[in-house]
């Protein structure tokens, strides 16, 4: 059986008629299925996944170079490339565009594959689709770094190298609607919503950003508006719609055990697609705009307190009773750092954004603390996770090393952690200093140099986990992982310990 | 979920609801604004910047100042900006009409420079005569010490190093009455003097060039990078060039040789001159007493009496 040969029939009936005929079980013909559907995203999910560890690698590079000559300015100084002015908006897109959205869209591929219940064809565009989104990163960082950026955040590309991307994820996107269109699974999974959202959600932001800022570009402020709502929505609704889809498919899957309730996993993601969508203005708190779009974003980002403890609820009672099983499955550890990092990450997000809060810490570190929130503890520890679980599906092989998973694990852990601690304090200080003015300026910035350099420490530990997981995935790549019939595990197994880990 | 109508159209209207409240509908408001005139129809602002300043928008973009730099003034009421002396209001939408890009920061690693060129402007004739009222800074840093920052600019990003020394004698707070009396001394002539005691003085043109230059000859521990490739060390050919960088110490260019503004250099300076919300709004209220734009003279009074 060819993965063409996989009827596009409801699956009822394919799933029926093959025992009688052959005298197998249904569990055998699921097994056989599972395995089709894995085969024929090998090489484009690899691809991606690939493209984004190496765009991680220099995501990671350019963080702590970046970090360093906050504290070190006449590092490098002469060099005009390397300037700190280029490197940050280069290493936040990189991370963006290069790591999370390439890790973002690799996954979705091979969810939506199996949560479909049917295998990819035609591959090969998948391919093409990556190379031209690399081509595109690339051409927007050298633009970037050779001094072409356009001054908006997040969206610093040049806008050809947008106009790359946009072909690129026309050649993704409608791959994984395609395979949606043709499921062969009789309910849609709560997973398949989140991607769904993403991957309609995602043009359409990126899109109406590109024409209001650069075809037709709209007067004055309200580029920053367009801005703003653009990069919240980048956050939420493409990598937080990805990233929970994720942990609502890795943490049930792992511990074997249905989602808890799939009315509150609706409300949660209506209500994050209705708040979630609204919360752009909470980073220009007090800033030159109409007061009410600005009261709008902070009610939104109060309301998507509703979404995110639902998301947190169900969660947490899925995983109740199985909280041990964090001790041996990566994949699970990973990705429950990351849910549990989301609930922060949304609560951190509703504070700041409150007026009083942010006349101290707007304008501070702490935005960056909430940004890595998001970007890193919440998005990129969930694809981590599902990243352990998906490559020994793709690749044949069980991860190599259980202490290089567990180095990862905590240098990647400590490494988000101090990061987000020191700019939280940081700006905490530097918020207070600012809002006295009898404190000189420069005094502001020389009292969170100490926090800087404890950033400059992160990112050290995050290069060391990116690293470790870059070899680790290099050796699985080239066939260097363990044959096993049981996945690796991070602690020697107890015996009441499920085989669905 | 049964259907998939239902979760398409769902999934595109709570998205069109954002787009649309978030982005047009605010656009409607505030996205056709016209400079604001008098009753003749005169005296319009915001104006359309110079090609230079154009220019140097783009440079200031592309290197990225903007994450260290906001360009933005709250309310009294909302932060400390404007005892910080960052602007004599808050910023509105009408100040931004012909920015393109718009880059209004959401950092202050660096301070706000929603109104630098303006602060020149007001610096540049009390310079003239600070020598008079400097005693409070004169020894510690030397060369690299500034006067006419902690005699007259109080909450400045500048300040005279030398730990101990004269510097906390003359805490900000108390400079109003020396400003004042600065400012009473000061002619206000037409030639705009740029030097004091052989340095440029806060914010001039020639201060930015040296600051972009070298920001730790002014501030000590800053931690701005510097941005030496947009100057070019050149070997003098016959006269010295006219704009050539005035540097001291450390940074000055070996004998027959000069540092001179690449034309983005010059761009930059003329943008950041070009940065001015001081122009009165009618949608807003002026925190401090407005200054009439056309005699600067004016507006020292009107600082004190604010304080």
């Amino acid at each position: 059986m060819t993965p063409a040969e996989i009827p596009l029939t409801p699956p009822s009936t394919a799933a029926v008629a093959l025992p009688v005929e052959n005298g197998v079980t249904r569990s055998d013909v699921e097994q056989v299925e599972r395995a089709l559907i894995d085969a024929s995203t090998r090489v484009p999910v690899l691809i991606f996944y690939t493209s984004a560890i190496v765009w991680l690698l220099l995501a990671t590079l350019l963080t702590l170079l970046a970090s360093l000559k906050l504290h070190m300015p006449d590092l490098l100084g002469g060099v005009a490339f390397l300037t700190w002015g280029r490197l940050r908006p280069a290493q936040m897109d990189v991370m963006l565009y290069g790591w999370a959205s390439m890790v973002g869209i690799g996954t979705a591929i091979w969810l939506m594959a199996r949560l479909s219940r049917t295998t990819l064809r035609h591959p090969l565009l998948l391919v093409a689709g990556a190379g031209f989104w690399n081509l595109g990163v690339l051409v927007g960082v050298i633009g970037i770094l050779a001094g072409r950026s356009t001054g908006y955040e997040w969206l610093e590309f040049p806008p050809f190298a947008a106009l790359i991307l946009f072909v690129a994820y026309s050649l993704v996107v409608s791959w994984a609607v395609l395979m949606f269109r043709f499921r062969r699974s009789e309910s849609i999974y709560i997973t398949q919503w989140y991607l769904l959202g993403a991957f309609l959600w995602f043009p359409w932001m990126y899109g109406a950003a590109q024409i209001m800022l650069f075809v037709v570009p709209v007067q004055g402020v309200m580029q920053a508006a367009v801005n703003w709502w653009f990069a919240n929505n980048f956050l939420y609704l493409w990598l937080g719609s990805i990233g929970l889809g994720t942990a609502y498919y890795t943490i049930p899957k792992v511990i074997g055990r249905p989602v808890y309730s799939y009315h509150l996993a609706a409300i949660g993601f209506w209500t994050y697609a209705l708040f979630a969508s609204w919360t752009g203005m909470q980073r220009v708190v007090d800033g030159p705009f109409p007061a009410w779009m600005i009261t709008a974003s902070i009610a939104a980002a109060i309301l998507a307190i509703i979404p995110v403890a639902t998301v947190g609820l169900n969660h947490h009672m899925t995983m109740r009773g199985n909280f041990p099983l964090m001790r041996y499955s990566p994949a699970l550890r990973f990705t429950v750092f990351g849910a549990i990092a989301y609930t922060v990450f949304s609560l951190v997000g509703v504070l700041i954004s409150l007026r009083s809060v942010a006349r101290v810490v707007h304008f501070t570190e702490a935005g960056m603390a909430y940004t890595q929130l998001g970007v890193y503890a919440f998005f990129t520890m969930v694809m981590f996770g599902a990243m352990y679980y998906i490559v020994p599906r793709l690749v044949g092989r069980e991860w190599r090393y259980a202490s290089l998973i567990k180095l990862h694990f905590w240098a990647s852990t400590y490494g988000i952690g101090l990061m987000v601690l020191m700019l939280f304090a940081g700006g905490m200080v530097q918020g207070f200093d600012l809002n006295d003015p009898a404190l000189p300026f420069s005094e502001t910035t020389q009292t969170i140099l100490a926090y800087l350099r404890g950033q400059t420490l992160a990112s050290l530990l995050l290069a060391v986990a990116h690293f470790v997981f870059a070899a680790h995935f290099g050796m699985m790549l080239f066939g260097l992982g363990r044959t096993a019939s049981m996945p690796t595990f991070l602690n020697p197994q107890a015996d009441d310990v499920g085989a669905h880990v | 979920m049964k259907g998939l109508l239902p979760l398409i159209l769902g999934i595109f209207g709570t998205f069109a609801f954002s787009w649309a409240g978030l982005t047009l509908i605010p656009n409607a408001q505030i996205g056709h604004l016209d400079p604001q005139t008098d009753e003749e129809g005169l005296d319009a602002y915001p104006a359309p910047k110079s090609g230079l300043a154009v220019r140097g928008q783009q440079v200031y973009a592309a290197n990225g100042c903007v994450y260290c730099h906001s360009q933005q003034v709250r309310a009294d009421y909302a932060g400390s900006d404007i005892e910080r002396k960052w602007g004599e209001r808050r910023s509105a939408p009408r100040d931004y009409l012909f920015e393109r890009p718009v880059l209004l920061g959401k950092s202050r690693l660096g301070p706000d420079l929603a109104n630098i060129g303006k602060r020149s402007a007001v610096e540049e004739p009390e310079a003239a005569a600070a020598p008079a009222a400097a005693q409070p800074a004169p020894a510690g840093a030397g060369a690299s010490a500034q006067p006419t920052a902690n005699a007259s600019a109080p909450a400045t990003d500048v300040r005279p190093e030398g730990g101990p020394a004269p510097a906390p004698g003359a805490p900000p707070a108390a400079s109003p009455a020396p400003v004042a009396a600065v400012a009473a001394a000061a002619p206000n002539t037409a030639a705009p003097v740029t030097t004091v005691n052989g340095e440029p003085a806060l914010y001039s043109t020639a201060w930015h060039h040296r600051h972009l230059y070298d920001p730790r000859s002014f501030v000590k521990h800053s931690n701005m990078p510097a941005y030496r490739f947009l100057y070019e060390k050149r070997r003098i050919g016959g006269e010295p060039s006219a704009d050539a960088l005035q540097l001291t110490g450390d940074d000055a260019p070996l004998e027959g040789w000069e540092i001179v503004p690449t034309y983005e250099a010059k761009s930059l300076v003329a943008y950041l001159m070009s940065l001015d919300q001081s122009h009165p709004l009618k949608e807003v209220k002026n925190t401090t007493v407005a200054a009439p734009a056309a005699s600067p003279a004016a507006a020292p009074p009107t600082e004190g009496a604010a304080k």
